[in-house]
């Protein structure tokens, strides 16, 4: 039989450097979010193709992993982790008051389109506030983004913040067909401006057209609001943004927060606030989420959820994580391991090891081979440091 | 912030037209003119950098945020695909996509799933979807005209210009399947990240593209 040495496209083995920025990533992040009252769930790998259909999940079918069981029933490797953990709330937690404030620290898996240079297995970390609307639980949400990257040491970034309800509206004044309305969607997500005044043409004369047309432009600083307040007139959505943003403000948390009301993508599964948080140097969001109201009814229970996922190995990524170098490495005669151990846990961890070596000459041998710079030889009392 | 931009072009026709476009913003483009033998061309007195790729690279290295920007055809776009924001129409190196037949015979008038050649089964397949039609779609890498006359293919999906090679060759287009012309990408990260930047150099094209109608497609 062939062996495979090689691993399935998408998939890479991690090794040491890479093992410690995703675990140092993970460790600040799970360490922040249950300082903050959130909670653990971890759910299976391998779900029911159902649950996500059912939830409906943005991911596409073809992106999900496939495994038919033995019964015949169709699985997949989770491609998302909020309908499951919304499975969880809406069932096992049923009883438990809200808002229920939960955690999870998996891996989600999505295959790609071949050599795209796309990993299939993605290390999130996430939070899902169950059960809580309005205001104060957006803000929680989004402080959370923003500390979530500064406790990975993150210093150029923000977060990104637009409102579901803001294009629900100005579409509602077009009556528009429904084709017409998705190519609409897809121009202002695209930030297709061209498209989008072809599309718009026809319709100068509606009073949403203008706003309409300008809403791919209207990403940035909070003048983006004043800007989209004069093209629309009032609106609930904007008004929303702004104390937010106002809130936000008063906390510190300002300068981190930009806006782009033309987020508009995902709109069957978003029902209010969106956002994404962006870091210098990374070519896509590190962090995606939002409010979706609608999910948990889906599983029988009716609560508001909002929450948001970290890419862990995107962030980790711009660490700059070191291993340490061997430098030690410990001679010892029998009787003298306490000793040797001690010496060990004294020190930077990996920069010193144990010889298994019965012979000092065949330990010089290995912390020469090993790039050590010394050798610590423990032969009855005695202590004697030997220069490589 | 003032780190430079980096923009990747399309090689050929359409690096020659953004070059021309650039050169009436007033950029300095002599090192892409005289590229020698290196791949990376800082303009001069100005934050951009200019990198030169084939099409479907321009797509590969905006979507990855390595170049913050590409000039890539309309065609590459509808065939690959991705996540980018596709931000200006540059009016230049218009063409369309077409289907074409044998002169004279009779595409629609039968019920056999009909065999398509084409360099981009992606817009292919497309097309006939939301015709509601099966056909199958046979990718082809070079002259997709030799398809139909060797009796492979009942027709192709191609780039038409003139026309004149369709003609040559006993083919002619019966039906439009999308207009082509280049267009200025831009990985979403950067837009969120240098919007002053990029959103200036977005303006300025625009500025330029209204006075150049006269520029040839």
């Amino acid at each position: 039989m062939n062996v495979h040495i090689n691993t399935p496209e998408g998939t890479r083995d991690r090794m040491f450097a890479e093992c410690l920025e995703r675990r140092q990533v993970q460790g600040a992040l799970v360490e922040l979010f249950r300082r903050r009252g959130y909670t653990e769930v971890i759910t299976p790998e391998v779900e029911f193709y159902d649950l996500f259909v059912q939830s409906g999940t943005p991911i596409p079918q073809e992106s999900m992993l496939k495994i038919i069981d033995r019964s015949g029933k169709i699985m997949v490797m989770r491609p998302d982790c909020t309908p499951p953990i919304a499975r969880v709330a809406a069932t096992k937690l049923k009883g438990q008051p809200l808002p229920q404030r939960l955690y999870y620290d998996q891996t989600v898996f999505r295959s790609g389109q071949a050599h795209q240079g796309g990993s299939i297995e993605i290390a999130q970390c996430g939070i899902e506030m169950i059960g809580a609307v309005g205001e104060k639980a957006d803000l929680e949400i989004v402080v959370m983004a923003v500390d979530t990257l500064r406790a990975c040491g993150m210093k150029r970034f923000h977060i990104e913040v637009g409102h579901a309800g803001f294009y629900r509206a100005l579409a509602a004044q077009m009556a528009l067909p429904t084709e017409e309305l998705e190519k609409m969607r897809t121009a202002i997500e695209g930030k297709n401006y061209a498209l989008l005044n072809d599309l718009l043409e026809p319709y100068r004369g509606k009073p949403a057209c203008e706003a309409l047309r300008r809403l791919p432009y209207l990403f940035g600083g909070v003048e983006v609001l004043d800007e989209a307040e004069r093209l629309a007139g009032t609106n609930e959505s904007l008004g929303y943004l702004r104390r937010l943003y106002e809130e936000l403000s008063a906390a510190e948390y300002g300068e981190y927060v930009r806006f782009d009301l033309g987020l508009v993508h995902q709109l069957d599964y978003y029902t209010g606030m969106v956002f994404r948080g962006y870091v210098e140097g990374v070519g896509a969001p590190v962090i995606s989420g939002g409010r979706y109201d609608g999910l948990m009814e889906q599983f029988g229970r009716e609560a508001e959820a909002i929450g948001f996922a970290v890419d862990v190995d995107a962030v980790g990524a711009c660490l700059k994580v070191e291993i340490s170098k061997l430098d030690t490495v410990i001679h010892y005669s029998p009787g003298q391991l306490s000793r040797a151990l001690a010496v060990v846990d004294r020190r930077p961890a990996g920069s010193c090891e144990l010889s298994p070596c019965r012979t000092i000459e065949s330990t010089m041998n290995l912390a020469r081979e090993k790039g050590a710079a010394k050798v610590l030889i423990l032969i009855g009392g005695e202590e004697r440091w030997v220069e490589v | 912030m003032s780190e430079r931009l980096r923009i990747a072009l399309t090689k050929g026709r359409l690096q020659e037209k953004s070059v021309e476009l650039f050169e009436a913003m007033g950029l300095d483009c002599s090192p892409v003119k005289n590229p020698g033998r290196r791949l990376i061309h800082p303009l001069p007195n100005a934050g951009l950098d200019v990198v030169l790729a084939k099409a479907p690279d321009v797509i590969t290295y905006v979507e990855h945020g390595v170049c913050d920007m590409g000039v890539v055809g309309k065609d590459t776009i509808l065939e690959k695909g991705g996540a980018f924001y596709e931000v200006l129409d540059l009016k230049f190196g218009k063409c369309r996509f077409a289907l074409a037949v044998k002169k004279g015979s009779d595409f629609y008038g039968t019920y056999k799933t009909r065999r398509i050649a084409s360099k981009y089964p992606n817009v292919t397949r497309a097309f006939f979807e939301q015709k509601g039609m099966d056909v199958d779609i046979i990718k082809i890498e070079g002259s997709v005209e030799l398809a139909p006359i060797l009796e492979l293919a009942d027709g192709i999906v191609d780039i038409v210009e003139t026309g004149a090679t369709l003609r040559e060759n006993g083919l002619a287009p019966i039906e439009e399947v999308a207009q082509v012309s280049a267009r200025l990408i831009v990985n979403p990260a950067s837009m969120k990240l240098r919007k002053g930047q990029i959103g200036q150099f977005i303006a300025q094209c625009e500025g330029h593209l209204g006075k150049r109608t006269k520029i040839a497609p």
